[in-house]
């Protein structure tokens, strides 16, 4: 131990000692770059292409490429390829710490988002009709997971709900349209948070919670037919006019449109919607290579880094005051204190896959 | 080689053969892709729109040039695809694919380093595919279009429909009344046709959520009641459009809005475009890179979705493509109708997606009846031209285990006519459904006897394939294939005259024509274009007349 330990300082001054001849040596105007390649989820995909991202990490010595990918699906892909991996929460980290040959890396949590699930206004009113939805402005409110759930094991079409029929698009089985959760980090939270309300709003933790558990999950799951590997899909399909009438994304793909000034046409009229039970995890910077060390660190401190952040529509860590603020403007869609907000904590990645392939019909579900 | 093995050799071949560049088609004319603007049915001399581009074999990945799978409609991409080469430095080349054949090649890893990235109109039925999951990298939708139907305003007028109201359930009984007729391209090989199906078994079946075996054998009644409608039938969209220009007498088309919406716009008599109320299925088109992909060229292509995902270039594509912008703050082009619609799942699971499709192939739609006009004369033994042939048309009737599109179908009525100086036989066989091994058997019988003697009579061979058709069910789609290897030794006068004398309804049995060996370019381009078929280049190495017959199968 005292030995790893030795090592392990000596590592960290040598990277002092070279950080100080970086730094001193060439001045902060003329820091050579690193060139860094990384896996990310792709709802972090626009942040990485803002050109004011990209140069304000260049400002800090980085040029930094990246793809994108279910961030549960990252430990399939060659990792050794890339820097980084920087999937979309916390629980697959180690799966590609492990797959990358990593283990033990010093992961770092730059900024979250909670999963909200985006509504067309027709859809919006209807589930609020019928006690599926508690309004909390023109564009927000909360989805009441409870009467949610039953109507989806009781097989809900929209027909059946009290005004549905004015709208020609609502028809058919009332359902979120999720991401694969076997793959995509969005449908396995949705799973996970699903889960815990199924299970009387006790975490899965075994066989029999999974037993319990799986035929509604299947339910929600089996609905919905093919099933997309990200948010990005569902939310695009969504913006342009098409698509299903209540999706899951991010609170950041909402905000970040906000924020942008880009909520308009068939985004402006979007209901955005808080599950009252939710769980919320980090999205999680893995190290793969030396020379993305350092880089989560960045993203996660650095003023300017957590300033674009937010512009993404992301909440950095310890960032409720900083996300309030630059969202401030544009009241009505988001709920930034998360207030009525029930945050539940996630099964093991174990028992999650279990839930996950149950859901999709593997398994042993009938 | 096991059939199998050969079959998916055929369809590689015969996708490379089609390769299209699409930045070599800046000489190309101002009408723009010649298939989009309907092949070689319509463009004059420029032969089949795939084929004559003369696309490289097989390539290595060339820095900032990205090798890609694609759906055949985004031919209608060009003018955007040279913008971004200008912005970006990257271009593509593009080679054609149905839903099918793609996720066999993606899947199977035949598409490992042959190609960059696909995009197709959907991923979902690739998807399906267990073994697909680890080839797909970035995954980026890029604009959106929902199957449609194209209606005529005479046929709307005559059936009293409002547009905004029309079901696929009316559409249904319009067509079960004898009132409607129209065309849709071969699930099978385009993935319009597919999702077409999918929104039509969707919509018919009544199903509140993703279809099930269940729900489609609930709807086989009305599905095949449907299906009687359908009077024509193409392996790409493009042909579609042309073809059904020619006929007159379809009153709609099924396919994407983008496609129906840019018939009209060059169109003398727009069709009224209706997205049925009940629900429509919307391809998003994604762009997708491959794992396999080496990191330049995934360096490329996400430069070009980037470009694609911007506000100036999703105004050029709802502009110039009719497809509906996926940014916000793009507003659709004029004419994108902004009223919701449903929409109708995709089917989760690959044994519901795969069972819909056999039913179609092989029970819901019109049976066909397809004549093989053959030339056996000598020259067909230069160069083994005759045991190609044979292993192309052996091709055609699959194995035991053949999957959907792989062999003959059901109810199908083969004709092989091989031909000299004159007809030297007609040799028909139906394939039995449930049981089709014996026709298939003595189909393959029949070829493996074919003998290389004598003169090239293509004309009067021709001649005799029609008069065969003209007897028999009517109710089916007709179509001939030629296939000769050299300059014909009779008269087209003869020909021209005698079609010209044909029933109608018998004018719409096109001739697909298949170059090979030394055979007359001119010559056979006059035959397509006079019967409304389609030339295929088969001239380009050793599994191309394999590649050509397989993907006629999609016209027949």
């Amino acid at each position: 131990m005292r030995r790893i330990l030795g090592i392990a300082l000596a590592v960290l001054l040598i990277g002092g000692v070279i950080a100080v001849i970086v730094i001193g040596g060439q001045g902060p105007d003329h820091t050579p770059t690193k060139s860094v390649r990384g896996v990310i989820g792709s709802e972090k995909s626009e942040f990485f292409r803002d050109p004011d991202v990209t140069k304000a990490l260049a400002a800090k010595g980085y040029t930094v490429k990246t793809e994108t990918s279910g961030s549960w699906a990252m430990d399939q892909l060659a990792l050794k390829e890339y820097d980084f991996a920087f999937p979309s929460s916390s629980e697959p980290a180690q799966e590609i710490e492990t797959a990358a040959g990593v283990k033990g890396a010093q992961t770092t949590k730059p900024f979250f988002s909670p999963l909200v699930v985006i509504a067309r206004a027709n859809a919006a009113k209807v589930l609020a009709d019928n006690g599926l939805v508690r309004m909390s402005g023109k564009n927000s409110g909360t989805l009441l997971m409870g009467p949610y759930l039953k109507a989806a094991e009781e097989d809900r079409n929209w027909q059946q709900l009290t005004g549905a029929n004015a709208f020609t698009e609502l028809a058919g089985r009332v359902f979120i349209k999720t991401t694969d959760p076997a793959t995509s980090n969005s449908g396995a939270l949705f799973i996970a948070a699903t889960s815990n309300v199924a299970n009387s709003g006790t975490v899965v933790s075994d066989d029999a919670g999974i037993a319990r558990t799986a035929p509604l999950l299947r339910k929600l799951i089996s609905v919905q037919g093919a099933l997309e590997p990200s948010t990005d899909d569902p939310f695009r399909a969504f913006i342009s006019g098409s698509g299903e009438p209540l999706i899951l994304a991010y609170e950041s793909q909402v905000a970040s449109l906000l924020i942008q000034k880009q909520a308009t046409g068939e985004a402006a009229d979007m209901v955005v919607l808080y599950p009252d039970t939710t769980v919320n995890s980090p999205h999680t910077f893995v190290p793969i290579s030396e020379k993305a060390r350092e880089l989560g660190t960045l993203l996660a401190t650095d003023p300017k880094l957590r300033e674009l952040a937010v512009r993404h529509g992301f909440r950095p860590q310890e960032g409720v005051a900083e996300f309030t603020a630059a969202t401030a403007p544009y009241p009505g869609y988001l709920n930034p204190g998360l207030t009525g907000i029930r945050q539940v904590g996630a099964p093991t990645v174990k028992v999650l896959m279990a839930l996950a392939a149950r859901a999709k019909g593997q398994g042993d579900t009938p | 080689m096991s059939p199998r093995t050969a079959r998916t050799r055929a369809r590689l071949m015969a996708a490379v053969a089609l390769a299209a560049t699409l930045l070599g088609a800046a000489g190309c004319t101002s009408d723009g892709p010649s298939a989009a603007s309907g092949g070689s049915g319509a463009s004059g001399s420029s032969g089949s729109s795939g084929s004559s581009g003369g696309g490289p074999k097989q390539q290595e990945y060339k820095e900032g040039r990205l090798r890609v799978l694609a759906s055949s409609e985004l031919t209608d991409m060009e003018p955007v695809l040279k913008a971004a080469k200008a912005a970006t430095g990257v271009s593509v080349d593009f080679t054609w694919s149905g839903t099918l054949d793609a996720a066999e090649q993606v899947a199977s890893g035949k598409a490992d380093g042959r190609y960059d990235a696909i995009w197709l109109s959907s991923n979902d039925y690739l998807r399906l595919r267990p073994e697909a999951a680890s080839k797909l990298a970035n995954e980026t939708p890029v604009m959106s279009s929902p199957v449609a139907v194209g209606v005529k305003p005479q046929a709307l007028a005559r059936l009293g429909w409002k547009p905004q109201e029309v079901t696929w359930s009316a559409v249904e009984e319009a067509v079960a009344a004898g009132k409607l007729t129209y065309g849709m391209t071969d699930p099978v090989h385009s993935n319009s046709g597919f999702s077409a199906l999918v929104s039509v078994a969707s919509g018919l079946s009544g199903a509140q959520s993703a279809l099930t075996d269940a729900d489609v054998r609930t709807a086989q009644p009305r599905l095949r009641e449907f299906f009687k409608g359908q009077k024509l039938t193409s392996g790409s969209s493009g042909w579609l459009v042309t073809a059904y220009a020619k006929r007159g007498d379809v009153d709609a088309l099924v396919n994407y809005e983008s496609v129906l919406l840019s018939m009209n716009d060059r169109a003398k008599e727009p069709l009224t475009v209706i997205r049925p109320k009940d629900g429509v299925v919307t391809a998003h088109y994604p762009l997708t890179l491959l794992t396999s992909a080496p990191a330049g060229a995934r360096e490329s292509g996400r430069l070009l979705t980037e470009y694609l995902r911007g506000d100036a270039a999703q105004k050029a594509i709802t502009e110039k493509t009719f497809r509906r912008p996926v940014a916000a703050g793009v507003a659709p082009a004029a004419g994108l109708d902004g009223e919701r619609r449903r929409e109708l799942p995709f089917p989760g699971s690959r044994s519901v997606a795969d069972g819909l499709l056999a039913s179609y192939e092989n029970e819901l739609r019109r049976p066909s009846r397809t004549v093989y006009v053959l030339d056996t004369s000598g020259s067909m033994a230069e160069q083994d031209r005759i045991g190609r042939l044979k292993s192309a048309l052996t091709d055609l009737t699959g194995s035991g285990s053949s999957g959907t599109g792989e062999r003959f179908r059901d109810r199908e009525e083969v004709t092989l006519l091989p031909f000299g100086d004159k007809v030297k036989q007609v040799l028909t066989h139906v394939v039995e459904p449930g049981n089709p091994g014996p026709a298939l058997e003595a189909i393959r019988g029949d070829v493996g006897s074919l003998r290389p003697e004598g003169g090239t009579a293509v004309y009067g061979s021709l001649k005799a394939a029609y008069q065969h058709l003209g007897q028999g069910n009517a109710d089916a789609f007709t179509s001939i294939v030629l296939m000769t290897d050299g300059q014909s030794g009779d008269k087209v006068q003869d020909f021209d005259s005698f079609y010209a004398g044909l029933p109608e309804g018998q004018k719409h049995t096109p001739v697909f024509a298949v170059l090979f060996g030394d055979s007359d370019r001119k010559e056979l381009t006059h035959i397509t274009e006079l019967t409304g078929g389609r030339l295929f280049d088969a001239t380009d190495g050793n599994g191309s007349l394999d590649g050509a017959f397989e993907e006629i199968r999609g016209y027949q």
